[in-house]
């Protein structure tokens, strides 16, 4: 058995039991929540709300997860067990290549639960196979690229006080907010007040939403594929360079 | 500890001390007045921005005096759950002990603890109603409903904070805490009225309208557009003090038990 392998092994087992729930009750809760109190409200035009809401509530629980990384891994990294692993004859990444395939594992299981309570309230998948691994493939890449950056950021702050008391993830909660709800993935963007209307039509959220709905549906223009690839890739590149630096520099 | 002459009360110039110990420790560790005044004030504005239009456009009424009241109280919430989030820590490296041990009445350190969090939920509460003047809120009522309207929230976090020192010195860590934060905010956000109660599916309505939050939320509307809520207020304030009943001894006796514990490495 590889060191990565036994240190992944080691995080399901600790991990997956207390942090599952979350996984699965974060999406299906913030899905419920957000398509009754909104249905009604925000106008989508042709398409029904649960469809066009789906998308924003993956990323929405990919950020949210993301945040719990942050606690792990300042957690993982302040540990002994964390100062024992760096005076090993493994490489220094391979606790952060443990905690990011963790982080897969668990982004697959949010995606299935969001999925499972879309369907109940009237979300359909309506492409074809090759829509649908498109669908996973962005998904699993955002949540490696929100996680990578969620890690840099707890090895970063495990020395400091706000870093022991757990607290770190709660700060990011005001971008991760402003991110998703001043988005297209929650309305149309003629919802927005006019002055707003630049940031929330190109920033990243409402552009890899407007993919995924596309997906969705079956029917996606290259050119929203194309710029939603091009941001997964960028944010994959640079946060994975902020990660690997993070893990190093602390030796 | 201080050679200032003793109020005429030491109970409560005792509870001040302890008070006192938790805003320097807030003002030291940003986490508490970030989830008490950031979240809650981009919360209101973000929201704001994404259904102000749209629930314009349904009722023809402006949002706003629903949603900052939501959002106070949603910030008092998430104070306070900041706050709980070091207590086990605080249990386990044995500060609580060490309170207990000190030459004061031991109940102070648990009334300091809510005289603390009470303030923190006026300076809020305050600052989220200004931030929702410069959105177009108009605060229509005189001084009395200016006091009650920052008195709720007061009375509503006490009482939360109470469940959270209950929940909180028994718990291993914080975590646990997220199960309690998320449906009393939840609980909070449906009383708002935006959405629309009428929106909602019609077996909801009962649960909507008889749950907690509501009749807070709806003292503090009625209150901000310059009318006296009574009844809303009467049914706060009987909800406030049933609550109170119940969790009160639970706070103390986990209290208590946490202080008298020793800690875990001490």
């Amino acid at each position: 058995m590889t060191a990565v392998a036994a240190l992944t092994a080691r995080m399901v087992r600790n991990t997956l039991r207390s942090d599952l729930p979350f996984a699965v009750l974060a999406p299906a809760g913030n899905f419920i929540i957000f398509n009754l109190a909104l249905r009604n409200v925000i106008d989508t035009g042709e398409i029904r709300y649960p469809q066009y809401l789906l998308p924003v509530i993956i990323v929405q629980v990919t950020l949210l997860g993301a945040l719990t990384t942050v606690d792990r891994a300042t957690r993982d990294h302040q540990s002994e067990f964390g100062l024992r692993l760096r005076t090993l004859p493994i490489s220094s990444l391979t606790p952060l290549t443990a905690r990011m395939l963790y982080c897969l594992i668990r982004g697959v299981v949010a995606l299935v639960a969001t999925i499972v309570s879309g369907y109940v309230f009237g979300f359909r998948l309506l492409g074809g196979p090759g829509h649908f691994i498109l669908f996973v493939l962005f998904v699993l890449a955002l949540t490696l690229a929100l996680s990578l950056v969620a890690d840099a950021i707890g090895v970063g702050v495990s020395n400091s006080h706000i870093g022991k008391t757990g607290g770190s993830s709660q700060i990011l909660l005001v971008p991760q907010m402003m991110l998703t709800m001043l988005s297209t993935g929650m309305a149309p963007v003629d919802s927005f007040p006019d002055w707003l209307h630049g940031f929330v039509r190109y920033q990243p959220v409402s552009q890899v939403t407007d993919t995924l709905r596309g997906l969705a549906a079956g029917n996606v223009a290259v050119s929203s594929v194309a710029s939603s690839f091009a941001w997964c890739l960028g944010l994959l590149v640079a946060f994975g360079a902020i990660a690997v630096r993070m893990q190093r520099r602390t030796q | 500890m201080t050679t200032s002459a003793p109020l005429r009360s030491p109970l409560l110039y005792e509870s001040w001390v302890f008070a006192r110990q938790h805003f320097i420790h807030w003002r030291r560790s940003p986490l508490v007045p970030v989830q008490s005044v950031v979240f809650p004030t981009f919360l209101l504005i973000t929201y704001y921005l994404l259904i102000g239009r749209s629930v314009m456009r349904i009722t023809g009424s402006d949002s706003l005096y629903g949603l900052v009241p939501t959002c106070a109280i949603a910030g008092a919430f998430s104070g306070s759950l900041a706050v709980g989030l070091g207590i086990s820590l605080e249990r386990d490296v044995g500060l609580l002990s060490r309170f207990w041990a000190l030459p004061v009445r031991r109940a102070s350190a648990l009334t300091g603890r809510l005289i603390a969090e009470a303030v923190r939920t006026l300076v809020s509460t305050a600052v989220i109603t200004a931030v929702g003047i410069g959105l177009g809120l108009r605060f229509r009522g005189g001084p009395v409903e200016l006091l009650l309207y920052l008195l709720v929230p007061v009375m509503v976090v006490i009482v939360f904070a109470m469940v959270v020192i209950a929940v909180a010195v028994r718990a291993k860590d914080g975590t646990v805490l997220i199960w309690i934060g998320l449906p009393a905010i939840t609980a909070v956000f449906a009383s708002s009225g935006s959405p629309p109660i009428e929106s909602l599916p019609s077996w909801m309505w009962p649960l909507l309208r008889f749950q907690p939050m509501e009749p807070i939320v709806e003292s503090m509307r009625t209150l901000a557009q310059g009318g006296l809520p009574w009844w809303p207020l009467l049914w706060g304030v009987l909800w406030t003090i049933a609550g109170a009943a119940v969790v009160g001894p639970l706070a103390v006796r986990g209290y208590r038990a946490a202080a008298e514990s020793g800690g875990v490495r001490g």
